[in-house]
């Protein structure tokens, strides 16, 4: 009995081993960024490294500035992830709504046409769109970023399966009283349902604060760059760019991403397992 | 009678409801997915440069990818990445899930959570240009850390057989708290009971998961593997910024191979067709997993 009580105590502690080594991988490139943004050049390929951040030290942070608008490329994906969130919520939810809650012919085919797009891989889709928007005057425009993506499948897949967990009692008393469906959708549904609303919002945020690939594409002049492809630019062409001006610009695109994660961890999750659990 | 046309009066109008209500979506829908595929399929028999006028070539593109030595490399490549990727994100974000669904210390458990989590959130960019200066082979940190247990200096984005597995174990460690959040959610979701009888029916820890465990996560697990298979399929970012495809074009997959044919040498058609062609593979992957699932997939 005294020896399996070792054992299983053993086993647990190399477990707890095992897993904080794991923390301290994830978490170290986090850290190094940090303190190397306030480092000097010289510190920053120092080894052993400096963990210490010299927090007064703001060198990196002014050189960054100077060199390329990364406010500007901080605002623009601000604005850019902030609208097509918007969008996304409304068209989403609304449509989300119907497939969940009104019977209308067609309604599974089309429901499943909508799913089965979210196996088309945003290189088929690009090509055509690059064309088209030039066709129409709207390369390097934030509009050829935001228009594409108002829509989104997998945002009516969440919705829906929220939805779909909300009972139906609660609107049949409102239906009972005539109530229509934009009152239901606007005045109940909408109303319970912050937290799928709220991880659809951080989730369709987030990824398009973090996109590269189209802006890459549809944006050509510097003013209008995201912080992504302001990262890209940084780092120049032959990786000669100064390691602490860097690790300043990432710490600033990393920083507001750990904000928000670390006040809505909770919905993000939620919004994870509501997608992948049914 | 009266009834019956007051009731078509009724179903008509939830019809027409129905409409209005997904019409902002099915509008984007057609407009900037179903469009854009049918265009993309017609631009597949064309060559255009986008600054002379397109010239219809027939099966030219499709022929031209068959033969293209290019395709073949970023094809391997990208399989590579898969087959690393996947199970290793799968797997991983299971054992880990396993190994919190314990009972912990609440505080430590939150921790581990949260940091295993954290780096899905962020971008493959930024993460990406950290970890491209924390694997230098002279200045990382990596190394030096390494140096200091006795493993010899390994040049991590410098050899094209390294650089590949640098890119797999950097997604890795950035999707794995994904992985793991879906399997904790779904064995959470396991109801105790089940453990509480086999306990009584003196199950071993291993004949535990092997029968109440995997089948009832089976379903989470499939999940995994087509969200899995999907994206890493479509692997852009990660080898584009941290080794910009290199050394030569070790670690250069299929969707860099179609943003430099479209957007550098701007050869429109060949772009679209190489991208079709990945359209399909993935499509067809999707299928023959959702059928191989039945065999193994169990649905309470």
């Amino acid at each position: 009995m005294e020896r399996e009580k070792l054992l299983f105590f053993s086993g647990k502690l190399i477990l707890y081993f095992i897993l904080f080594i794991g923390v301290i991988i994830m978490v170290t490139p986090f850290i190094w960024m940090f303190s190397t943004s306030f480092g000097t050049v010289e510190t920053a390929f120092a080894l052993p490294p400096r963990w210490t951040p010299d927090l007064t030290n703001l060198n990196a942070y002014q050189q960054l500035l100077k060199s390329i608008p990364f406010l500007k490329y901080m605002w623009n994906s601000f604005k850019i992830a902030s609208i097509i969130t918007v969008g996304q919520l409304f068209t989403c939810s609304t449509a989300a709504y119907a497939f969940a809650r009104i019977y209308f012919k067609g309604r599974n085919f089309l429901f499943l046409l909508l799913l089965s797009s979210m196996m088309i891989p945003t290189q088929v889709t690009v090509v055509p769109l690059f064309i088209l928007m030039r066709r129409i005057n709207l390369y390097n425009t934030h509009f050829s970023l935001i228009l594409p993506v108002l829509v989104s499948a997998f945002g009516v897949f969440l919705l829906r399966q929220f939805f779909l967990t909300l009972p139906a009692e609660l609107e049949d008393a409102a239906k009972i009283d005539g109530a229509s469906h934009f009152i239901i959708y606007s005045r109940i549904i909408l109303p319970l349902s912050g937290p799928a609303l709220s991880a659809l919002a951080i989730l369709c945020f987030l990824y398009f604060w973090n996109e590269l690939f189209r802006p890459l594409i549809f944006l050509s002049s510097l003013d209008n760059f995201t912080i992504p492809v302001g990262l890209m630019l940084l780092r120049g062409q032959y990786d000669i760019g100064s390691p602490t001006r860097l690790m300043a610009a990432v710490t600033l695109a990393v920083i507001p991403v750990l904000i928000v994660f670390l006040f809505a961890q909770r919905y993000i999750i939620e919004g994870i397992t509501l997608t992948g659990i049914k | 009678m009266h009834i019956k046309t007051e009731r078509n009066r009724i179903r008509r109008g939830e019809t027409l409801t129905g409409y209005l209500f997904i019409l902002p979506t099915m509008l984007g829908f057609s407009l900037f997915i179903i469009g854009p595929m049918i265009a993309a399929i017609i631009l597949g028999f064309y060559y255009w440069d986008l600054f002379t006028p397109p010239k219809f070539v027939g099966l030219d593109n499709y022929k031209a990818l068959l033969k293209d030595i290019h395709v073949f490399t970023v094809y391997k490549n990208t399989l590579i990445f898969v087959s690393g990727v996947v199970p290793l994100n799968v797997g991983g974000g299971l054992l880990i899930a396993l190994a919190l669904n314990r009972k912990f210390n609440v505080m430590f458990k939150y921790i581990l959570r949260t940091t295993y989590f954290f780096p899905m959130v962020t971008s493959v960019t930024a993460i990406a240009l950290v970890w491209n200066l924390l694997l230098n082979t002279d200045l990382g940190i990596v190394n030096y850390y390494f140096g200091k247990i006795g493993i010899p200096r390994i040049n991590w984005l410098l050899s094209s057989r390294l650089a590949k597995v640098s890119v797999i174990l950097i997604d890795v460690w950035k999707n794995i708290g994904f992985y793991m959040i879906v399997c904790l959610a779904g064995l959470q979701n396991i109801p105790r009971l089940f453990y509480e009888a086999a306990e009584i029916d003196g199950a071993s820890g291993w004949q535990r998961f092997l029968y109440i465990t995997f089948p009832l996560l089976s379903p989470t697990i499939f999940f995994l593997i087509i969200i899995g298979l999907i994206n890493a399929f479509q692997i852009f970012d990660m080898s584009f910024v941290l080794t910009r495809g290199g050394p030569g074009d070790a670690t250069r997959t299929v969707v860099m191979y179609i943003y430099e044919t479209g957007f550098r040498f701007f050869n429109m058609g060949y772009a679209t067709t190489v991208s079709l062609s990945l359209f399909i593979l993935i499509a067809t992957l999707t299928l023959v997993q959702f059928k191989i699932s039945k065999g193994w997939v169990f649905y309470r």
